[in-house]
């Protein structure tokens, strides 16, 4: 497949991912980030949060990971240009069964080179990216 | 700020990084991996007691990555960090930076960024 096949305005993938507390743990060790809010109950209360959230790019990581999975198996070859995200609200991750956040992407611009997407991002029901943008260009 | 030192980006860390996302490990670094060095680069900026920034009051805002070439596990690149803009919102400060990625070969860096990377950080004021 090629950008050829793609049309603005459509939905391209909706992907979920399960995050748990040991994720977050294993996040911050490979990034450095070692932030107590995203670990330790106690210290996300202390700075104003409902319990441990997730380093905002721990999901912004997540949403790159929709769009190469994506890209991969619609069989793009395209390189990863431009890649940005606002970050809206915080990921809760309870101790018990974790969070889930879910990506939806959607071509917002598209030409003969270059496919940009605009990804829906939610947690538990809210918008917690808004929004997150990836620009590919193909190679 | 002059940039930092070559920093080589090892095949480890990329793994690393790579498996803690759930991300294919096929040896090209992935798109937000830059963020373990830029934000460190960024906090030699910012730890500067002159500027005296309160990490338990800043949150990540926004994030920015622009690609110019791609990044391979192996290659050093040295990290030149600029506050763009600092903004003053009811009490709050809303902190731009932008730190410039260049890859350095033989000793020598390479003509212009492989990547920028810009981070807001919201800051919280004193609440009075």
């Amino acid at each position: 497949m090629s950008l050829t096949g793609l049309e603005a305005g459509q939905t391209v993938f909706t992907s979920a991912f399960a995050v748990t507390r040991a994720d977050l743990v294993a996040y911050a060790d490979a990034s450095g980030d070692q932030n107590p809010i995203h670990q330790d109950e106690a210290a996300a209360k202390a700075a104003g949060l409902p319990d441990v959230i997730a380093h905002g790019m721990y999901t912004m990581g997540l949403v790159s990971r929709a769009v190469l999975e994506w890209s991969r198996s619609a069989e793009i070859d395209a390189t990863l240009t431009d890649f940005s995200a606002r970050f809206a609200k915080p990921v809760v991750v309870p101790a018990d069964g974790g969070a889930e956040v879910v990506v939806e992407g959607k071509i917002r611009k598209l030409d003969a080179t270059s496919v940009e997407l605009a990804m829906t991002v939610t947690s538990g029901g809210e918008k917690v990216l808004a929004p997150a943008r990836a620009t590919l260009v193909a190679k | 700020m002059p940039p930092t030192e070559p920093v080589v980006i090892t095949a480890d860390a990329v793994t690393r990084f790579a498996q803690a996302l759930g991300l294919d490990d096929d040896g090209t670094v992935p798109p937000t991996f830059l963020i373990s060095l830029t934000l460190p680069a960024a906090e030699r900026l910012i730890d500067d007691p002159d500027f005296g920034l309160d990490w338990s009051r800043v949150l990540h805002r926004e994030q920015r990555f622009a690609y110019h070439r791609e990044l391979r596990a192996g290659e050093a690149v040295t990290c030149a960090s600029t506050i763009e803009s600092i903004k003053s919102v009811a009490g709050n400060d809303l902190l731009a930076l932008r730190t410039d990625v260049a890859v350095v070969e033989d000793g020598t860096v390479g003509d212009g960024p492989a990547a920028e990377v810009w981070t807001t950080l919201f800051v919280a004021g004193d609440t009075a």
